[in-house]
């Protein structure tokens, strides 16, 4: 019996299982540094919505409406925070590094628009949407289904989706200032006071009455899991 | 990682380690081209065709054996109709009226087996050929074998390079392919002495092979895989001729497609167990070591590919049912993005594309040697049908297995 052969193919396989594995690590490694690209460009563009505000101090609100604070990139976000959460684990470092820088950048985006709303005298349909995929949500996926279909009909509708268990200071505060009782999902429909348990499409429209002012419109714009 | 995935890691694995282990061998030893040299001697040759109500091919199996490039004084062919109830006989009666190398026998039908035992009694050659009566030998097949034979007197049986005659149906198409990918490891198998089934369309033995370990034996439906393995179980050499083609008409249907494979899966199984003790026994080599092992395991691994395929697929789509059902979402397309980012990059896509690839460098090696062109068409009726049809003859093979049911013929 030439048993070398057996052993030579047995290298080979493994080799190629190896190649493959390196393969998919570099392309998750790939992605991970795009998500992070995005973050700093999502970022600057902030940055330079909040100097741009200071700037002009109020005084030209067309220039401000005409560039919407909330880009189409911190959508895209979302989207590939959730491929990057599937791939590597809810429980990665660096999928839980994104996701807090994400959650900032998305607080920041949150307060520019309320001060522009206040002063511009725009009236903007958001959610503050916050969720857990830690298993003690059930119904948080199925949320998240709501809130993907809603934005994707309506565009104009502003969502800020955050794990409730991200340990940032930022989110703490944010979730005390609302007065968030922990039961999940919870949403709060512009300002006002927080739903709990999940809602569907029907009542979601229901609590949303301002939908009808924003354009319905049959084309995707974004998807998302649970950012 | 859940379970599920693992197994298929695991099939994953064994498939690409039987394919490296078969690109080894190609490379170690790669088959030689036809040769226009001819035969030393020219042995005498008796073309066994067992025939069962074949009066739509038997005409035309018989005028390719007394086309081929043969000494016809060294020639006979054997027509042995097992019983027919059609047209079979006046055709066959006709040829051997005609012909003086065409003998035709009458016997009461007992299966194909039977058939060849008959013709193996019957005859005196030293060599003996079958040939089902629904397949075609190319002209200079014989003379291809006659030289293989030749090439070493301990060679005891060959088997041919079988291509499917006149593929048009898709899935016709599909076996096209399925037989050219056949064609390389049958030559791979030969390279390690481990070839596994003497088929039926033009397949050669030495008279002394039957003296040695006995004629044909009812054996599920699959003699000539049964004498394959007894053939292994003694000693005897078997190898392939790459250069020896036959064409044979391939299941038309899925139908008469899933009972032909299902008898072949099923007697596998079952000669499989008949002869268990050849598994993993290093005495019989390649053949006990790599072939019967592998082809077993890569059985139970297609019901189980497919299994986790199917359950995966139900499993989204009720789930998928469930949630717009519990969200009230409108059914809707899913949103599809044409950006890298989300496609799917897992290292399980990247085997399963190594594993096709590799799949292909065979088929394309299995092409060079039997000089088979393939079309486009057929290699996409190959890649998108067979992984969905193959499931059906392993299933209903492993059922009629644990029954223990014999599977039909037709």
């Amino acid at each position: 019996m030439a048993w070398k052969r057996y052993f030579i193919a047995f290298f080979i396989t493994v080799a190629i299982f190896g190649t493959a594995f390196y393969i998919a690590a570099r392309i998750d490694d790939q992605r991970v540094a795009d998500i992070r690209a995005a973050e700093d460009s999502v970022s600057v563009d902030i940055l330079s919505s909040e100097t741009q505000y200071e700037l002009l101090n109020n005084l030209d609100c067309k220039t401000i409406s005409a560039n919407p604070i909330l880009s189409s990139e911190l959508n895209s976000l979302a989207s590939r925070l959730s491929v990057a959460e599937d791939n590597l684990g809810a429980t990665n470092a660096e999928v839980i590094q994104l996701k807090e820088r994400y959650s900032l950048l998305e607080i920041k985006d949150y307060l520019l628009m309320e001060q522009v709303s206040k002063k511009c005298d725009l009236k903007p349909v958001y959610i503050l949407y916050f969720y857990s995929n830690t298993g003690n949500c059930p119904d948080c996926a199925h949320e998240g289904d709501v809130l993907t279909y809603l934005r994707q009909q309506y565009p104009g509708l502003r969502v800020y989706s955050f794990d409730y268990n991200l340990n940032l200071s930022a989110l703490r505060t944010l979730i005390s200032l609302q007065n968030l009782q922990g039961q999940l999902p919870a949403l709060i429909i512009n300002s006002r006071e927080p739903i709990y348990g999940f809602k569907s499409l029907d009542q979601m429209q229901t609590l949303i009455p301002e939908l009808k002012t924003l354009l319905a419109t049959s084309t995707a714009t974004t998807s998302t899991k649970g950012f | 990682m859940d379970i599920g995935a693992l197994g298929v890691y695991m099939c994953l694995f064994i498939a690409l380690y039987f394919e490296v282990f078969l690109l080894i061998s190609f490379l170690e030893k790669r088959p030689t081209p036809k040769s226009v040299t001819l035969p030393k001697h020219f042995p005498t040759v008796s073309m066994l065709v067992p025939c069962w109500n074949e009066e739509k091919t038997i005409g035309r199996t018989i005028e390719s054996l007394l086309a081929l490039d043969y000494p016809k004084d060294k020639l006979e062919i054997m027509v042995i109709d097992d019983g027919s109830k059609d047209g079979t006989r006046a055709i066959a009666e006709r040829y051997a009226a005609e012909h003086p190398q065409v003998k035709y026998f009458h016997k009461e039908n007992g299966g194909k087996y039977t058939a060849l035992n008959f013709g193996i009694e019957h005859s005196t050659s030293e060599l003996l050929g079958c040939l089902d009566a629904d397949s075609f030998v190319a002209q200079d097949g014989l003379m291809e074998m006659i030289k293989r034979f030749e090439s070493d007197p301990e060679i005891m049986a060959i088997t041919p390079a079988m291509k499917v005659f006149k593929p048009h149906t898709v899935l016709e198409l599909m076996q096209s392919v399925e037989y050219t990918f056949g064609i390389f490891y049958k030559k791979m198998f030969d390279n390690l002495s481990a070839v596994n089934v003497l088929p039926g369309p033009f397949s050669m033995y030495k008279r002394a092979a039957f003296e040695k370990i006995g004629i044909f034996r009812h054996a599920h439906n699959t003699e000539d895989m049964e004498i394959a393995f007894r053939m292994h179980a003694h000693g005897l050499k078997i190898v392939n001729a790459h250069t020896a083609f036959v064409y044979t008409t391939a299941p038309k249907t899925f139908r008469a497609l899933v009972k032909q494979r299902t008898r072949w899966s099923q007697g596998f199984l079952q000669n499989s167990f008949d002869y268990r003790y050849m598994y993993f026994n290093p005495r019989f080599g390649h053949f006990g070591m790599l072939v019967l092992p592998f082809g077993l395991i890569a059985f139970f691994a297609g019901i189980y590919a497919a299994s986790y395929t199917l359950f995966h697929f139900l499993y989204s789509l009720v789930n998928r049912g469930l949630d717009l059902y519990a969200t009230r979402i409108p059914p809707h397309v899913p949103q599809i993005r044409p950006e890298w980012f989300y496609l799917d990059t897992s290292m399980m896509t990247f085997l399963i594309v190594f594993t096709l690839c590799m799949t292909l460098v065979a088929i394309l090696i299995g092409g060079q040697i039997a000089q088979t062109r393939l079309t486009l068409k057929s290699y996409a009726s190959y890649i998108l049908l067979f992984g969905l049809v193959a499931p059906f003859w392993l299933v209903r093979a492993l059922w009629g297995a644990v029954r223990a049911k014999e599977s039909a013929w037709r």
